[in-house]
């Protein structure tokens, strides 16, 4: 961490290598899991997309081909989620010091938003045909739709279980330590206590992932559930957290499953119009249908979109909002500690919160100690980054 | 009618509010509801009674029945003191009034028919006194009492202006002479005389009884205390006005010949009528208001009988209901199928009542949403205050409406959107009624797209009110990047239309359509011109700014410390510390070269106005293309010009929105600003020059907003110097550099004990322990140096 060694980013050759880094990216993409689900739905959606688009051409039906558009376009959410994975997982350099783990919150945001207007389209379209019925050919919908169905439920398995496996696999210690640390315990006592806490966020570690794994499936009620209260402290995360070993995480999946979870209800929609129309001559149900899914998409996709913007306006992280008054309170009890100023909490990405403070103390008050203790009080409540800048009051 | 006597408002609404949770009085709503709906019944029941019942003689009945069931259950002869002579006068009285009543109140129902009678009279006290403090008092109760006031004098305004109950029918009905009593008569001349029909008169007549009733029951509290209890007054009040009615009663039946063919088979209505209207509500009110509060009671009870008159209203009339009615007792009346159905009038107002009780009803949350920290060692209790708490508390909406004009006036961004966004709804709706007008589909359609171009203006609008909220304890950097993420959503909403313009055009590049041509040139002229305006005026705005930024510096820099208020300030007086102390020279330096590179970017266009102007920029560019193609079309007949265009301009659309997207981006990713990349690696490379400083640690550095750039580092110091020193020099040499909201962890070698006993990860503190002995070797070689 010394200068001498981030100005050896500097010497690395620049030259344009491009089946190298593609590899290299194709490398990267495999060696998550995440990313590799999704990298491989994108491919089973494409070529999808890509037969329906020759079929099309080739028995000249307009229809189809219009439809392997509309495919094309719902791919670039998946492309937008796995670039994000990718890109997530960059280290960090001088211009984006924190690295590029944000990409994943924007990702899911640019995701949501699509799939605002994707829904709003929809809505507008459906109206209007509320009021007019058109004539819609339904012989070739049939199957398309029903084909559709199945691609898209095969990705929502994956990604279910994708949420499932990461999950259980990323559980390296979702402590849930509190008030193991006392405010007041001495500096030797400390690491003993801190890995008994550790031992037991292990032993919690696993029906707290499962918990996990259950909010994507039901895409952003459950999970907010699984990051409230309970302290997620990673103790092995430090500096680390440029490179975090977990990889991407809620937000891309919550992005790329909502829209799969959109399409999915498009071509139920679809199927059942498609049956409606030709057993019994409802014209009205498509786009009573269409309606129905496009308000259903875009409730859904609310609390996705409000984290994220959430994450992206620096809000200070709803699972902190009741623990935060508690340390403050608890910092302001410390011994020479006169006063706490511009408290900033903010989410860096999925569960990695940093913070900022500064701490008015007395003159003659041991700063180290409460440093170390304003660190032990905030990492209890799960934020990983603390920058305390301590100020001495002018006597 | 006389039901709610024992909801003493005042004592209940006094003491203080304890939430009981719902689970407990799961029970008492259920029979609540049950007995609202059992009423309900009762009442559109009464209605049918009294077409063919005369309605004195309908009152007597009802009185008399549960005054005869009240007795025999309260036995108020029997039991509590005797009443004095004076008390009975005053029961006398009380009586009258209340038939006085329960007359007025029938006669209504009469007049305007079950629904809309339970809608307009069936309002607790609470809600009543709630609603009249708020349109005679001038401390009603804050802006959502208000508000509740004014959502009950709409509804009953939709009553009375937009329900076009079958006045006709009615008329035809209702002939002269028809009414059966002089009092009828004299009342129906009374309403006629005010020059309304039928069942306005109704309504009125209903809403001046449902305050006369309030009133009654409000005075009658002292009565009910006197007497010794409010069931024991409702038990004899009965009686009396039975009493007191029953020589008019019998007038009546000598002088009238009745149109009832058998009064036994009323006998069953009746009953139960006497029953569900009269003494159920009344028992399970009074149990329910001691058991909730009362205010919560009024809530669910108004809300339950509301609901469920719509249920019956809806399926009284039904021809099935009917024939079910028809089998369990003989027809008492050819019902017309078409008499007071539910026209939309109703239902507006029906949910407006409900809406109106339910905030009328709901108490004032003032001052409840602290919540308890402890006590303060002298005993007191310590309340926490969120910051949220005092935003949550109701505005009015007038007030609110003033209040962001005034501030969207106020700067200059918001108010160049302000004023395009009212150009451009001035031509949409412009152009739709013409649209409507001439029945012309493509002018309407042009003409909601154009209503959907708004949206981003609105967007924009927003965002530059929203950047200047103050920064709250949940969003503690301010709201600033509202600013950038408006920019980013507008990029990307552009991307999308340009995308979808793209491929429309290419599929119309395959099979060009023949395009009607008559109408698109003056609409798109028009559009034309307000979007030149409207570029004119951003475009003016970004070199507005340019230009204050160049020589007026001071001035914006000002307007946006002002926004951030309270961080900015601070910041202020330790960078100041900081220079006093520190050598003069530099500061004084650092200074103009701070200033000059902060004010250079916040001058500059903001992502917002960037994305505003980009959408009026596309948005002109699609009148552009629309005027060029559709000349080429009648000049030269060239059908594939307008694909062609289309195609262009999306992607100059595209083209001209990827800079802000990144830009937009890189701020959100949290990106050092590229602007102040080289200063900050000076400013890096002096502060390890600091004296005393080993090195820095993590430095991070992000753009928050326009103005507001946020920086966190860790300084690794040599044991034995003064803190305080090298912070306040690295805030201002950071500072100079342009990071305006920094804050600085200074580490020693106990910190580093201190994190790894705190972190586990056993590579983690082998990568401490390096770390530190790197720095120790360093130590000596600056020592050296």
């Amino acid at each position: 961490m010394l200068p001498l060694s981030i100005k050896d980013d500097e010497y690395k050759p620049a030259k344009f290598n491009l089946p190298a880094k593609i590899s290299g990216w194709f490398r990267s993409i495999l060696s998550d899991k995440t990313s590799r689900n999704l990298f491989f739905f994108l491919c089973l959606n494409l070529s999808f997309a890509f037969v329906e688009l020759s079929y099309g051409i080739w028995s000249n039906s307009l229809g189809l081909i219009s439809d392997s558009f509309h495919m094309f376009f719902d791919c670039t959410a998946l492309l937008a989620g796995l670039a994000a994975s990718v890109i997530s997982r960059w280290r960090s350099n001088d211009s984006f010091s924190y690295g590029y783990v944000r990409a994943e919150v924007l990702a899911g945001f640019v995701n949501g938003l699509f799939l605002i207007f994707t829904a709003f389209f929809i809505f507008s379209e459906g109206v209007e045909r509320a009021l007019e019925p058109p004539h819609v050919n339904h012989d070739r919908l049939l199957p398309v739709s029903v084909a559709g169905l199945l691609v898209n439920l095969v990705g929502i398995f994956v990604f279910q279980h994708g949420g499932h496996g990461h999950s259980h696999g990323g559980d390296d210690g979702h402590g849930h330590s509190h008030s193991l640390f006392n405010g007041s315990v001495g500096g030797g006592h400390r690491g003993h206590e801190t890995k008994h806490g550790h031992e037991d966020g292990h032993s919690h570690g696993d029906g707290h992932s499962h918990d996990d794994g259950h909010g994507h499936s039901h895409a952003g009620h459950g999970h907010s559930h699984g990051g409230h209260g309970h302290s997620h402290e990673d103790p092995h995360c430090h500096d680390e957290l440029h490179t975090p070993g977990k990889g991407s995480s809620k937000q891309i999946l919550q992005g790329v499953f909502l829209h799969i979870v959109a399409d999915t209800l498009g071509s139920v929609g679809v199927i059942i119009s498609a049956i409606l129309m030709q057993n019994y001559d409802l014209m009205i149900a498509d786009p009573i249908c269409s309606i129905c899914i496009s308000v259903l998409i875009g409730v859904s996709v609310v609390p996705l979109l409000r984290e994220s913007i959430g994450i992206l306006m620096q809000r200070t992280p709803p699972s902190l909002d009741q623990a935060l008054p508690e340390c403050y309170q608890r910092v302001q009890h410390l011994q020479g500690v006169y006063n706490l100023q511009e408290p900033h909490f903010w989410t860096l990405c999925t569960d990695v919160y940093i913070g900022t403070l500064k701490l008015l103390i007395a003159p003659d008050a041991d700063s180290k100690w409460i440093l170390s203790q304003t660190h032990n009080i905030f990492t209890q409540a799960g934020v990983r980054q603390l920058y305390v800048q301590i100020e001495v009051a002018a006597m | 009618m006389d039901d709610k006597y024992s909801s003493n408002v005042l004592s209940s609404g006094r003491l203080g509010r304890v939430e009981v949770p719902n689970a407990r009085l799961t029970r008492y709503i259920v029979l609540l509801l049950v007995t609202k709906l059992l009423k309900a019944l009762g009442i559109f029941e009464s209605y049918d009674l009294l077409k063919v019942v005369h309605i004195v003689q309908f009152i007597f009945i009802l009185k008399l029945g549960s005054a005869v069931i009240l007795v025999f259950f309260q036995k108020p002869f029997s039991s509590g003191k005797a009443i004095s002579k004076r008390q009975w006068i005053k029961l006398l009285k009380h009586a009258v009034i209340s038939c006085i009543i329960s007359l007025l109140g029938f006669f209504g129902l009469t007049l305007c028919g079950p629904l809309r009678a339970l809608l307009l009279f069936e309002h607790s006290d609470v809600v009543v006194i709630a609603l009249l403090c708020v349109l005679f008092t001038s401390t009603g109760g804050g802006p959502s009492k208000t508000r509740g006031a004014a959502l009950f004098i709409v509804a009953v305004i939709c009553l009375l202006l937009f329900d076009n109950d079958d006045l006709m029918a009615k008329l035809a009905e209702h002939p002269e002479g028809h009414h059966d009593s002089t009092l009828t008569h004299a009342l129906y001349t009374a309403i006629a005389f005010l020059g309304l029909a039928d069942h306005k008169g109704g309504v009125v007549l209903l809403v001046v009884s449902l305050c006369l009733k309030i009133g009654f029951h409000t005075a009658s509290r002292k009565l009910s205390v006197e007497i010794g209890g409010a069931k024991r007054l409702y038990a004899l009040d009965n009686l009396v006005s039975s009493v007191v009615l029953l020589p008019w009663v019998i007038v009546l039946s000598v002088t009238t010949e009745s149109k009832v063919e058998s009064w036994s088979s009323l006998l069953l209505p009746f009953g139960m009528i006497i029953l569900s209207v009269m003494i159920l509500e009344f028992y399970v009110e009074s149990i329910c208001i001691t058991k909730m509060e009362a205010p919560r009671c009024a809530r669910y009870s108004s809300v339950f009988l509301f609901l469920s008159g719509l249920l019956l209203a809806n399926f009284w009339t039904h021809p099935l209901t009917d024939q079910l009615r028809s089998m369990s007792k003989p027809p008492v009346h050819d019902s017309t199928e078409t008499e007071h159905v539910l026209s939309g009038g109703v239902l507006v107002s029906a949910v407006f009542f409900i809406m109106a009780d339910t905030i009328l009803s709901s108490p004032s949350k003032k001052g409840q949403k602290g919540t308890l920290v402890g006590y303060s060692p002298e005993g007191t209790p310590l309340y926490n205050f969120m910051g949220d708490a005092l935003q949550h508390t109701s505005q009015s909406l007038p007030h609110f409406i003033k209040e962001s004009l005034k501030q969207i006036l106020e700067e200059y961004d918001s108010r160049q959107i302000f004023y395009f966004l009212c150009l451009n709804l001035a031509f949409t709706f412009v152009e739709l009624f013409y649209g409507v007008w001439t029945n012309s589909l493509g002018l309407i359609s042009d003409g909601f797209h154009m209503l959907f171009d708004c949206s981003a203006l609105v967007l924009g609008l927003f965002a530059a009110l929203m950047t200047r909220w103050k920064a709250t304890r949940i969003f503690s950097y301010g709201y600033g990047r509202v600013e950038i993420l408006s920019g980013f959503i507008n990029g990307l909403f552009l991307m999308v239309i340009a995308f979808f313009v793209f491929v429309e055009s290419v599929t119309r590049l395959v099979d060009p359509p023949n395009i009607n041509t008559d109408m698109l040139t003056p609409v798109s002229v028009g559009g034309l011109l307000v979007n030149l305006v409207g570029i004119c005026a951003f475009s003016h705005a970004h070199s507005h700014g340019a230009a204050k930024s160049s020589c007026s510096s001071h001035d914006h820099g000002h307007s946006h410390g002002h926004s951030e208020q309270n961080h900015g300030h601070s910041h202020g007086a330790h960078g100041h510390g900081g220079h006093g102390q520190s050598s003069h020279g530099q500061s004084s330096h650092g200074h103009s070269h701070g200033s000059s590179h902060g004010h250079s970017h916040g001058g500059g266009m903001n992502a917002n106005m960037r994305g505003v102007f980009l959408h009026v920029l596309a948005d002109t560019l699609g009148s552009v293309g629309v005027i060029i193609s559709t000349i080429l079309i009648r000049q030269f007949g060239w059908l594939i010009a307008d694909p062609i265009c289309s195609l262009f301009i999306s992607t100059l659309i595209f083209l001209s929105v990827i800079p802000l997207l990144t830009d937009a981006a890189e701020v959100l990713l949290l990106r050092t600003p590229p602007e102040h990349e080289k200063d900050l690696n000076v400013a890096l490379e002096k502060i390890e020059k600091v004296e005393g400083v080993l090195s820095y640690r993590d430095p991070h550095v992000w753009r928050h907003s326009a103005s507001v750039v946020a920086g966190t580092i860790h300084l690794q110091l040599m044991s034995g110097v003064v803190e305080q020193r090298i912070i306040q020099q690295v805030t201002a040499i950071l500072k100079d550099a342009g990071v305006n909201n920094l804050s600085v962890q200074v580490e020693k070698e106990a910190y580093f004990q201190h994190m790894s006993g705190l972190s586990t990860g056993f590579h983690e503190v082998l990568a401490m322990t390096q770390q530190m002995e790197t720095m120790k070797s360093l130590n000596d070689g600056t020592c050296i140096m």
